[in-house]
């Protein structure tokens, strides 16, 4: 018997040098495919990678869309993936992986939590892919390579003087009451959307002219976990019932459209009337609640522009040129300043609503 | 039929629930292989087997426990929030107070125990069922992740993530390959071989006939061929990455808790309990204690596979946890654990997570969507418990089939049965 | 009665199982109006010939034919069977706890009106049916708080709610005391008089006796006879001959006790109920047990023995009040299980699937149970020795069983309370306490379990037999102590000990004591 354990032991001794002598071990993938600063580009039917959060709102789902049919169109091989509905992070950290194991050239990246994915994206730089992050900046890692998005600040910025103008429509005196809301706290964007608003609010709630009437400003107390509009609505029902049993509330500042919904669903529910309440994304149901009178404003982030945009940079990486950039210095990710494209957004109300969405074929037709 | 029975008997040992691993073990190696061919050679990729390991040893090392909790005759729905809030614990001592990572893993571990404690007090001593008790820690420690981080994602330090994301280090002379993934390699071969040899002795010790050398045979060289293959797999992936510390983590958990659960007192008495409480406790087993440590163990791999993710995410963040709890229980079920209890295997559930881990990677190799992954895995667990129901139904490798099945008179495997029958026939005084 | 019209034929009867012929060629005549028994020893494969029967195992299944009432019937399920006046009484009774006795008599059988039930009615029938059948009980009472005679009494109410023509009772009386044995052999005379069927399957071979008019009888899944209890002369000796197919000379050992000084008291033992902290279930009960000594408990169902047992067993029922045990002259505190079996106790369980063993177990595992220390070294099992322990009981007790691998629940009733014992023997216990060790197991298993009994008497251990059976506790035991209400009311020594005596101390409070 110990003849055979000594003979299992040195057949696999052998087997595994044996084997050993005809590694083919590479130090570093990146070589063979070519780094994006190399300027060597790659294949032009090479594999394109694009991890999306989880479709809880249209926009996600439309870019989805159109990554698949925009790559496809340039000749790329495409796999655009979401992540699941309730394991969000951990879905799209080994979907990034997945697509690092198929040799994806370029991955672009929405992330579901920014700072939650460096692990991925350093094991993509390492295989060599380029990482753009597609409207959320990922955090705490040399990685990522671009960063496109919209001008958030300049979407704040607008928000907060859509609310100003709505109310001031509605109501020719001040004071005016309002409330504020932010997206979800792990998500970058979020903080930038705030602020951008705040520093257009700020100066007016100084003067006395608007009122926060729960007092609740700090960005912690109006964040929206997840980005769910469940939990707008909830946050909306209570301060209704808190401050709202006798005043009026003039105007809402709400980050997205999904939220602005459940806002107004949440004050329709107390059989108040609606007010002024702002939004983002262009979303249909949003477009059709402007169009009746119950939202104030949207956003409109052409997510098509975006997209496009993306692909370019992703074309121009495979012909091997440097991609265009407008922005080297606002976006640090905790370790880099990130090259950025920055796309300029535009407001709409029911006003400009017609001419904004003339060239998008699911909402023109709601603007008539 | 029963030629297939004793060959399986002699392969993977005679019990029942080792037959549904027999079972799972062939449904594993036959996933592995569709994707292998699906993706062109993708799945057992090095690079993707890493990934692999990095990305799901956390689940397995909660399957670990899930399964303990469950053949006690339990559930505990709280193992996600109970990492997440380990992890955001932990994460913002070290930012907060610049602790050391390994102290701070010791925190992590620490404040594990007292959750479990916790959760183990309410249903041991107090007797409110796991359920209810693992319901309201899942709310609980859920919240206690977005009090502690304000619902933010907090980053790690570079030290603390080696458990997550680390590999073990390039040392000794250039061979082409990891060498100290070769080494592990090289002793899990003489392990599963000494494993095999002792377990040959041991036969021979109870007066049973060894299983013929040719079965020994089969049962050394496949799994050796699989760890060689391994080996050079994971040992042969880009410089720099190798077998992950996650994944020996994992591994070294798992030998521990086999060997509790198939050979210390502690282990049967989790079985006993989930077996027939009742008879248990008239047989001195102490139900309270053993209920008591089983929750407290969940809660402390809970905390370990907390912090293996922060360590992996390099942040701890509000969305962590959430469905771990369901993706552990799935590996326990599909593993072969029995829904009542008293049935189950370390290793069984261990394969069953891998099923589903491999499921999932393959589908997303193939570019499949996280909705159809979905749709998918919940179909496998569903196939996976009723193809066993079934099966009882059928009376083939199950407990049912035992009750169906009055002993077989001229079953040749027992050891010096036909001497004992001799005897029996011999002193029986009715049966004169 | 054998001239009455044949209401059931069932002809050639083969049943297979994978691997196993439970039934071959098995056939069974009951004729309009008659009390049929079927017999057999565990196994022999009397239930599936009622599963059959009733469409449990349904048409297609087996292979021969059923005809009842003239015509062939092929059930499909036990649906079938009930409507066409089958009604099948399990032991395991199917009622369910938290409904009431009319609830349960009509349970999926509901007297409607436009869909909803007629409660109406339901109450009227009810209590028609618990009339017939003896019950005098409110109908809105729980089923979980009147007692396993009286549930008996609702599932044979709940049968004739199904207009039954045949009934078929699987043990009935196999869970009931003496007078509601008395009670339900009386009702099913009664039943006779109205002209209904029954076949009544049970190993009390003296009810059979009694009350049966035709015996069939079956051993190894074949009819061996039939017997016309009146023409042939049946008594249960000519029973036990066809079941086992040879003679039984005596149904206990022979055996010379040999009995030493007293080494384990118990003094003024007094319980309280667990949960109704008012009530005792033991009230100073003392008693004492000699080396090599076999001590009978006798009482009637609900009398405190079990509870008086394991109270003493690690205080494992009820709330302890007051009382001391005292063994080998010194006294003990046993607060648990564990210090119980520390300080050589057993208790072998009255009900040996929900209480003594871990049915998924094997018998090596079951055997070494209650005493892992003795195959551990530093907590880490030594499975040679847990094997070898397992093995040695194995063959000493003749536990039928190819290897201790196998699982209990392959095992026969007789062969699961011998890994029950074994289990207990392997604590190496100075006093055993067995509650009913022969309930529900077969003539041959119950002498092999005497001799074992006694076996351990022999080797010097105080034994306990908690028995119902008057008889089995007068053949097996030295002394036997008689409980009421929670205390002793007699220790009648065994050359006084007769059923009538131990009746007459059962039901009275009187002290008998004489010490």
């Amino acid at each position: 018997m110990r003849k055979s354990v000594v003979r299992g032991v040195a057949a696999a001794a052998i087997a595994l040098l044996t084997l050993t002598a005809c590694s083919q071990r590479s130090e570093d993938t990146a070589t063979a495919g070519g780094s994006a600063e190399s300027g060597a580009g790659f294949p032009a039917d090479s594999l394109i990678g694009v991890a999306l959060p989880a479709k809880t709102s249209e926009n996600w789902v439309l870019a989805g869309d159109l990554f698949t049919d925009g790559l496809k169109e340039a000749g790329f091989q495409s796999d655009v993936q979401y992540a699941g509905s309730s394991t969000t992070v951990a879905d799209q950290q080994s979907q990034i992986q997945a697509m690092v194991t198929k040799g994806a050239k370029v991955i672009v990246i929405g992330a579901t939590d920014a700072a939650q994915l460096s692990t991925q994206v350093e094991a993509a730089k390492d295989a060599g892919a380029v990482v753009i992050a597609y409207d959320r900046l990922i955090k705490n890692t040399q990685g990522v390579d671009y960063y496109v998005a919209y001008d958030n600040f300049k979407v704040g910025e607008l928000q907060g003087q859509a609310l100003l103008d709505g109310m001031k429509a509605k109501k020719p005196e001040g004071p005016y009451t309002i409330e504020l809301f932010s997206g979800s706290p792990d998500d970058n964007n979020s903080a930038v959307f705030f602020d951008g608003a705040m520093s257009v609010l700020k100066p007016a709630i100084d003067s006395g002219d608007v009122v926060v009437g729960s007092g609740q400003t700090e960005i912690k107390q109006t964040a929206t976990d997840g980005w769910k509009a469940e939990n707008a609505q909830r946050r909306m029902d209570s301060l209704l019932t808190s401050t709202y049993s006798s005043k009026t509330l003039d105007g809402v500042l709400s980050p997205n459209d999904t939220l602005a919904r459940a806002i107004i669903t949440s004050i329709k529910g107390a059989g108040k009337p609606i007010p002024v309440v702002t939004g983002q994304d262009s979303e249909v149901e949003s477009v059709k609640s402007i169009m009746a009178g119950e939202q104030y404003s949207t956003i409109n982030k052409d997510t098509r522009n975006l997209v496009k945009q993306t692909i370019q940079m992703v074309k121009d990486l495979q012909a091997g040129k440097q991609p265009q950039i407008n922005d080297t210095k606002s976006y640090d990710n905790g370790v880099k300043v990130v090259p950025a494209y920055l796309l300029p957004p535009q407001i709409v109300t029911k006003d400009n609503a017609a001419e904004a969405y003339a060239n998008d074929p699911t909402l023109a037709p709601l603007t008539k | 039929m029963s030629r297939v029975k004793e060959l399986q008997k002699s392969l993977f040992g005679g019990n029942t629930s080792n037959a549904r691993q027999f079972g799972m073990i062939f449904t594993l190696v036959a996933i592995v292989l569709l994707f292998e061919i699906l993706t062109g050679g993708l799945t057992l990729n090095p690079g993707n087997l890493i990934s692999l390991v990095s990305q799901y040893s956390y689940i397995l090392l909660l399957a670990i426990g899930m399964l303990m909790v469950i053949v006690a005759g339990h559930i505990d729905l709280s193992v996600g929030s109970v990492a997440a809030f380990v992890g955001i614990v932990v994460a913002q001592v070290m930012q907060d107070y610049a602790v050391p990572w390994f102290l701070a893993v010791l925190i992590g571990l620490a404040v594990g125990a007292v959750i479990g404690a916790w959760q183990g007090f309410w249903v041991a001593y107090v007797g409110v069922p796991a359920f209810i008790v693992t319901l309201a820690g899942m709310m609980l420690f859920r919240g206690g992740n977005q009090f502690i981080g304000n619902a933010n994602t907090i980053p790690v330090p570079e030290g603390f993530r080696v458990i997550g994301s680390g590999f073990l280090p390039e040392v000794g002379p250039d061979t082409g390959y990891n060498n100290l993934t070769l080494l592990l390699g090289l002793v899990v071969c003489v392990a599963v071989v000494v494993r095999e040899w002792r377990g040959r002795r041991t036969r021979r010790e109870m007066g049973a006939d060894a299983a013929p050398m040719w079965i020994s045979v089969i049962r050394v060289a496949v799994p050796l061929a699989v760890i060689v293959f391994a080996t050079l797999q994971f040992a042969g992936g880009r410089v720099g990455t190798s077998f992950p510390v996650s994944g020996i983590i994992l591994g070294v958990l798992v030998v521990i808790y086999s060997f509790i659960t198939r050979n210390t007192a502690g282990g049967r008495h989790i079985y006993a309990v989930g077996g027939n409480a009742r008879a248990a406790e008239l047989s001195g087993v102490k139900l309270k204690r053993v209920n008591f440590m089983v929750m407290m163990n969940m809660s402390v791999l809970a905390a370990l596979a907390g912090m293996i993710f922060v360590a992996r995410s390099a942040a701890s963040g509000p969305q962590d946890g959430i469905g771990w709890e369901l993706d552990a229980i799935a590996a326990v079920f599909i593993g072969g654990a029995a829904v009542s209890g008293g049935l189950g295997t370390i290793s069984g559930s261990i394969v069953g997570g891998l099923v589903m881990a491999v499921l999932n990677n393959g589908l997303q190799l193939l570019g499949v969507g996280s909705d159809r992954v979905q749709i998918i895995k919940g179909l496998v667990l569903l196939l996976a418990v009723a193809f066993d129901v079934y099966n009882k139904k059928q009376g083939r490798f199950s407990v049912i089939d035992s009750l169906m099945r009055p002993f077989r008179r001229d079953t040749p495997t027992g050891p010096a049965s036909s001497s004992e029958a001799g005897q029996e026939r011999g002193k029986s005084p009715v049966a004169g | 009665m054998r001239d009455a019209p044949v209401l059931l034929e069932m002809r050639a009867i083969t049943k297979e199982f994978p691997g196993v012929k439970a039934l071959s060629d098995v056939n069974l005549v009951v004729r309009q109006g008659e009390i049929h028994a079927i017999a057999g020893e565990n196994g022999a494969g009397k239930s599936t010939l009622m599963k059959v029967l009733s469409g449990v195992h349904p048409y297609g299944s087996y292979t021969g034919q059923i005809l009842y009432e003239g015509t062939e019937s092929r059930f499909a399920d036990i649906r079938a069977s009930e409507h066409a006046g089958i009604v099948i009484i399990h032991q395991e009774l199917a009622l369910v706890p938290g409904l009431s006795i009319t609830e349960n008599i009509f349970l999926g059988n509901e007297p409607r009106r436009g869909g909803v039930i007629d409660w109406k009615t339901a109450n009227r029938r009810a209590l028609e049916l618990m009339a017939l059948v003896g019950l005098e009980e409110d109908p809105d009472t729980l089923i979980k708080d009147i007692g396993v005679g009286k549930q008996q009494l609702v599932e044979i109410a709940k049968a004739f709610a199904k207009n039954v023509k045949l009934l078929i009772l699987d043990e009935p009386t196999a869970a009931l005391n003496e007078t509601d044995s008395r009670h339900l052999l009386d009702l099913l005379r009664d039943f006779r008089q109205r002209g209904i069927t029954s076949i009544i399957i049970s190993h009390k071979l003296n009810e059979i006796a009694e009350i049966a008019d035709a015996i069939t009888i079956l051993r190894d899944g074949h009819t061996i006879e039939t017997l016309d209890v009146k023409a042939d002369g049946v008594d249960e000796d000519r029973i036990v001959r066809g079941m086992v197919g040879r003679e039984l000379h005596s149904r206990f050992p022979d055996h010379t006790p040999d009995i030493g000084e007293v080494f384990f008291e118990v003094r003024d033992w007094t319980v309280r109920h667990p949960v109704a902290s008012d009530r005792l279930v033991a009230k100073n009960a003392s008693f004492t047990v000699r080396r090599g000594e076999i001590v009978g408990f006798a009482g009637l169902m609900g009398a405190g023995r079990t509870e008086l047992a394991m109270s003493v067993f690690g205080r494992s029922y009820g709330v302890y009040v007051s009382g001391q045990i005292i063994k080998d002259g010194r006294e003990i505190v046993i607060k648990s299980v564990s210090d119980a079996i520390e300080h050589g106790l057993a208790y072998v369980s009255e009900d040996r699937k929900s209480i003594g063993l871990n049915l998924l177990d094997d018998i090596k595992t079951s055997v070494v149970a209650a005493k892992l220390s003795k195959i551990t070294k530093r907590g880490v099992i030594d499975h040679v020795r847990e094997h070898q322990a397992a093995e040695s009981y194995r063959s000493s007790l003749r536990v039928k069983a190819p290897t201790v691998d196998e699982p209990v629940t392959t095992l026969s009733g007789g062969n699961q309370q011998k890994v029950v014992l074994a289990k207990w023997m392997f604590t190496d216990p100075d006093l055993l306490i067995l509650d009913e060790p022969t309930r529900g197991i077969d003539v041959g298993a119950k002498y092999e379990i005497y001799g074992i009994i006694q076996r351990l008497a022999d080797q010097g251990k105080g034994v306990i037999v908690i028995s119902s059976e008057l008889p089995e506790l007068i053949g097996l035991c030295d002394r036997i102590y008689t409980v009421f209400e929670g205390t002793i009311t007699g220790d009648i020594p065994r050359r006084d000990a007769d059923p009538e005596l131990l009746l007459k101390q059962m039901t009275s409070v009187k002290k008998a004591q004489r010490s």
